[in-house]
């Protein structure tokens, strides 16, 4: 496999990813992080189009971006923009594209907007999340940080917590760990456990998972415990938002349940769910979890920017 | 009715199902043209092959191939047959790999059910499921289902 097998490519769902394109891509992320450059992409112009708050997201693909000597436009949230006066996805992507952009990094409230988008143009487009189905970069940053931690992804225990309905990292992840051998465990209340649509695919897959509402039933078997937040802008029912909200606290006493080498991972931004008094802990792996933000990112938008 | 000549026979419709298939055909628009058309339905009638079934009868109408196919789909039993110049000609539907705008997709917050933005729904067929999936959002939608999404 080749770093030009990825030239021009959509990223838009874990679900178009091998495992033999994961690794490349996360060996690439760890050539970039022992101090390879990457690119460089001098001259190139990526457009980042945020059309839900970000910052995480957007400043790591403006930082990968620039590292890699490409220059950044767009916008940041839609009030910035021709959006704000109506102006549509369509009409927005066909604008950046006959402004000659080379890449386009987007996100969108919407679910399937980047499919949309991708299917619209010749430029690469990098879905950045899109409403509450997909986040294919993060998940990417969160296996490479497993993998990093491990040594391994194969023959983990996985929990995903949280809000596995409307959370499009969770979605991700799920999807991605299914080119592993892994087992899965997702922890939600009935409400907010994973759609059809996810457990279609890993049965499809032969990915082995489990459910549970209680993570005191699995935090001692657990390699990984992945915690998403609730989200109050996905959630469109109030009711089931405020039932939802403080179902899950994961703080140091729960986590001496666990077993040794335990991993606490989050995509962040945090609210409640995961204690402050996790963070100076050896579980802790969620900072470690964000930095890899750039360089994954820089490893993508070399291969997928052409040169 | 008067025996067809020229037509579209739907039978082995389940019981008490006629209606959708109206809906789903969108039959009800062919009181609104200029075609000397006639509908017959037949509800709850005797089969040999089901028990009970529903049947409908078009005069003068031949149903389009892509409607066919969706039907089968929705209703795996019902059979379709072409009638021309009062032979009986029996349609062999197929299964598609693909729906493209017939059908609406469930999930509101879908880009294909933005109201401005230029695109059609499309689906992939899952046939061992019997479910539908949009290539947007991967809302799954049951063949069942399908009624209470197709546009009309």
């Amino acid at each position: 496999m080749k770093a030009e097998d990825f030239a021009g490519r959509d990223i838009i769902t874990m679900r178009d990813f091998s495992r033999e394109e994961l690794e490349f891509i996360f060996d690439s992320t760890k050539e970039i992080e022992s101090g390879r450059p990457g690119g460089p992409l001098d001259g190139k112009l990526v457009a980042l189009i945020f059309y839900e708050p970000s910052t995480r997201t957007y400043s790591s693909f403006e930082i990968a971006a620039e590292r890699l000597g490409c220059r950044t436009t767009g916008f940041s949230s839609p009030e910035k923009s021709s959006v704000a006066k109506g102006e549509t996805l369509h009409d927005t992507i066909r604008m950046y594209e006959g402004y000659g952009v080379d890449c386009i990094v987007m996100r969108h409230n919407l679910m399937g907007a980047a499919r949309f988008a991708a299917d619209l143009t010749k430029v690469p487009v990098v879905s950045g999340g899109d409403g509450s189905r997909e986040h294919p970069t993060q998940a990417m940053v969160d296996l490479y940080t497993i993998r990093k931690a491990f040594g391994k992804i194969d023959g983990l225990r996985i929990g995903i917590l949280g809000d596995l309905k409307y959370g499009r990292t969770a979605s991700s992840l799920s999807y991605g760990l299914s080119n592993y051998d892994v087992e899965i465990t997702f922890v939600a209340p009935e409400s907010l456990t994973t759609r059809k649509e996810i457990d279609h695919f890993l049965s499809e897959r032969g990915v082995g998972f489990t459910k549970t509402k209680d993570v005191r039933d699995v935090v001692g078997s657990l390699d990984v415990l992945y915690v998403t937040r609730i989200q109050k802008e996905r959630i469109p029912d109030p009711t089931e938002y405020e039932r939802a909200r403080g179902v899950y606290q994961i703080n140091l006493s729960l986590l001496k349940e666990g077993k040794k080498g335990l991993r606490v991972m989050h995509p962040l931004p945090r609210v409640d769910e995961l204690s402050s008094d996790v963070d100076e802990s050896e579980y802790a792996q969620y900072f470690v979890q964000a930095a890899a933000g750039v360089p994954l990112r820089m490893a993508l938008l070399s291969m997928v920017v052409a040169k | 009715m008067r025996k067809i000549e020229d037509g579209t026979v739907i039978d082995h419709i389940p019981a008490w199902k006629a209606d959708l298939v109206l809906r789903v055909l969108r039959l009800q628009r062919l009181a609104k043209s200029e075609l000397d058309v006639s509908v017959a339905v037949l509800q709850n009638v005797v089969s040999g092959r089901l028990g009970r079934k529903d049947v409908i009868k078009v005069d003068r109408w031949r149903i389009d191939e892509n409607e066919a196919d969706i039907l089968c789909l929705i209703f795996p039993t019902a059979t379709i047959n072409y009638i021309k110049r009062w032979k009986v000609f029996k349609y062999s539907p197929m299964v598609p790999d693909t729906i493209e705008g017939r059908i609406r997709c469930p999930e509101l917050l879908c880009i294909s059910n933005a109201e401005r933005e230029p695109l059609s729904t499309m689906f992939y067929t899952l046939k061992t499921e019997r479910m539908l999936q949009c290539r947007y959002c991967d809302t799954l939608l049951d063949f069942g289902k399908i009624p209470d999404f197709v546009r009309v």
